[in-house]
């Protein structure tokens, strides 16, 4: 931690200034309904958007360095030849970034479309909803089919820089030359090495090295001190993220398929439940990625440098300040449900009641 | 001026802006901690916090940016020596937006809604007094040794952190007490003026206190403040007397003028106090500075900043500087 500021400081720095712009201009946005014209009010949703999308990415590249880090060298234990670009634009910053900024983008797209799905659901079919789930799923039918792209290209930086993470997460524990995909594998408390195991013949090794007999290294080949001791929780955070993502691209499709065969979106009480369900799991699907990367790296807080058991403050009372932080999360978790809750509840002006529509 | 100088120029100019600014937001929380069940007082201290209240602590986190990214041998040894008061002030901060943004869903005078303004008031006492006890203990942290020891429990420390919560309530008070006299509410100006007076006694008896204690406790540290720093001291100083006078003869700008004034000399008085020394002897601005490619990443960043926020904040007070205007186009 003593040295990292010094190397990857400059994405942070710039995170600073967007994070700036942000809340400045989201204080404008919130405050500024009834003291700007429409039209100036709705431009000043353009900086958030844009400030928004560049804190993702700046934020994204340090995490990219702590996967594949760049940009330094060390020294008799002291850093030297730091280049601060090389260190940002590292071989992992331009499928990390747009693998996190399309998840988040494709969580709002099925979150827009998942609060509209549950209002039809619970009677409200009218145009307004129709046009929301549309405009959700439009979003969606564009990203999702993107983002496995960008999974794929993002998973062969990994298997070229990070080989002990690919190992973990695709639930190789032993080397194999023309290694399968493992689809099911998922590791339960009694199968540490997964059970339901369906291989697709050659696959990883396709996918992660463009040969079918390319060797994949198994975990079994790096030492001990050098593996993930939560390759399980990886593996299954993994196989959750891409269960999902796969679930997710399906629905997208089923949607407008039926809509192009019927007209209308499909609004029987399957589809519509499916796609109530797609805003909390594409959600999910975002968290199990940073477990992905954060799992999947360990032991290392920055990947064969740096050993996540001697980052760790010597400060004391680091129990104490876990368990606070987790009560004051718990805490604000329930008091926000409560008075969203509250506020779904309170009619807006000039519209009926919800419920009543 | 070297660049590792500059860059902590510039953490010092983004530290006073957050002294300033959410020192203003904390005292408003102090002022409705104290105005107690009076429901006039209480919303008239609700609309003078505005929309800044969640914008200005981008300033504080700008400032850890700057250190962590320029300074990375300074911030990992405050953040394991500052660990617990940092994480309470962080935990505070949390708290009270949470519970301002939350008390905005319920109706006046409702038990939900005291509840939150409670907790709004007493994490704002307990955020700007975290930050005094950070402030005066790493300003007379130990001069030597591997770990900086940074006694935030001392005295000297204890004394800056109450002084931290009457500068924050003196602020808000000032700011309140402008709004209400341009809109002529004489009966709620007088309570307001009531409790700048007492945070100004308290301001000007507690920075003497501390230059005691410092004396004391703290000679290294005592000599600075009386010797490279002692303009700022002083001018600190009559800054708060100003102030109190000021609200004596009802002169309300001039008492907000110069309780700012206050704040921003005593936060630099501190830095000039202890420059170049970041904590004890050992870190300095130099010793602890990054690399100098990194140190030039981190002031284009910097620039970046200081093209693209200024604008924008001044958008953001031009639009609220006028209450509830027409519409603009």
């Amino acid at each position: 931690m003593a040295y990292a500021g010094g190397i990857i400081g400059l994405p942070f720095s710039l995170e600073g200034a967007a994070f700036f712009l942000e809340a400045i201009f989201a204080g404008i946005y919130l405050y500024g309904w009834d003291r700007l014209s429409p039209r100036t009010h709705w431009l000043c949703g353009v900086p958030i958007a844009f400030s928004a999308a560049a804190s993702a990415f700046f934020i994204v590249t340090a995490n990219a360095w702590m996967n594949v880090p760049r940009g330094f060298q060390i020294v008799h234990g002291r850093v030297t030849q730091v280049d601060p670009l090389a260190a940002m634009f590292n071989p992992a910053w331009a499928t990390e970034t747009s693998h996190m900024v399309l998840g988040a983008y494709l969580a709002t797209a099925f979150g827009v479309a998942s609060v509209y799905a549950v209002g039809m659901l619970r009677g409200r079919r009218n145009a307004y909803h129709r046009k929301a789930i549309a405009l959700g799923l439009s979003m969606a039918a564009v990203l999702a089919p993107l983002q496995v792209g960008v999974g794929d290209l993002l998973g062969r930086t990994v298997a070229a820089h990070q080989p002990a993470t690919l190992a973990a997460i695709e639930g190789v524990t032993h080397s194999e030359r023309g290694a399968g995909l493992n689809v099911g594998g998922i590791p339960v408390p009694a199968h540490p090495a997964g059970i339901l195991d369906v291989k697709i013949p050659n696959l990883l090794s396709v996918l992660a090295f463009d040969r079918p007999n390319a060797t994949v290294r198994g975990l079994d080949t790096f030492p001990k001190a050098n593996r993930t001791p939560l390759a399980g929780p990886a593996r299954l955070a993994f196989v959750g993220m891409v269960g999902i993502g796969t679930g997710l691209v399906a629905l997208a499709l089923w949607y407008w398929l039926r809509r192009r065969r019927d007209g209308t979106g499909p609004e029987d009480r399957v589809t519509l439940a499916a796609l109530a369900a797609a805003g909390p799991l594409a959600l999910l699907a975002n968290e199990l990625g940073w477990l992905v990367s954060e799992f999947g790296r360990q032991p290392w807080i920055v990947y064969g440098v740096f050993r996540t058991s001697s980052a760790i403050t010597t400060s004391p009372g680091l129990g104490a300040t876990f368990t606070a932080f987790t009560l004051v999360y718990v805490g604000l978790s329930a008091l926000t449900v409560w008075s969203v809750r509250r506020l779904a509840a309170r009619p807006l002006d000039g519209f009926p009641a919800p419920g009543v529509v | 001026m070297s660049l590792a100088g500059l860059l902590a120029l510039i953490l010092g100019m983004s530290l006073t802006a957050y002294a300033l600014f959410a020192g203003g937001d904390f005292g408003a929380g102090i002022l409705d901690l104290l105005a107690g069940r009076h429901a006039p007082e209480r919303a008239a201290i609700e609309i003078a916090i505005g929309p800044l209240w969640e914008a200005n602590h981008v300033w504080l986190i700008f400032a850890i940016t700057v250190l962590f990214s320029a300074f990375p041998a300074a911030f990992s040894a405050l953040g394991t020596a500052l660990l617990a008061p940092l994480t309470v002030a962080l935990v505070a901060i949390v708290l009270r937006g949470a519970a301002l943004g939350l008390r905005a869903s319920l109706e006046a005078g409702t038990r939900g809604h005291m509840l939150l303004s409670r907790l709004f008031g007493a994490a704002s006492a307990v955020a700007a007094f975290a930050f005094g006890l950070v402030a005066g203990g790493v300003a007379v942290a130990s001069r030597s040794g591997g770990i900086p020891s940074i006694p935030w429990t001392g005295t000297f420390a204890i004394v800056v952190g109450a002084l931290a919560v009457c500068l924050c309530t003196q602020l808000a008070a000032s700011f309140v007490a402008v709004r209400l006299a341009r809109a002529g509410e004489t009966r709620l100006l007088i309570r307001l003026r009531r409790r700048g007076l007492q945070a100004g006694a308290g301001v000007l008896a507690l920075s003497v206190a501390a230059l005691a204690v410092a004396a004391s406790a703290s000679p290294p540290i005592f000599r600075r403040l009386t010797g490279v720093a002692l303009p700022l001291v002083l001018l600190g100083l009559a800054a708060a007397t100003l102030s109190l006078l000021a609200l004596v003869v009802r002169r309300y700008r001039v008492a907000r003028a110069a309780s700012l004034l206050t704040a921003a000399a005593l936060v630099w008085g501190w830095l000039v106090a202890q420059s170049p020394n970041l904590i004890g002897t050992r870190l300095t601005i130099h010793t602890a500075a990054a690399t100098p490619p990194a140190l030039t990443a981190v002031a284009i960043a910097c620039g970046v900043v200081l093209l693209g926020v200024p604008p924008a904040l001044y958008l953001l007070f031009v639009m609220f500087a006028r209450p509830r205007p027409e519409v603009i186009e």
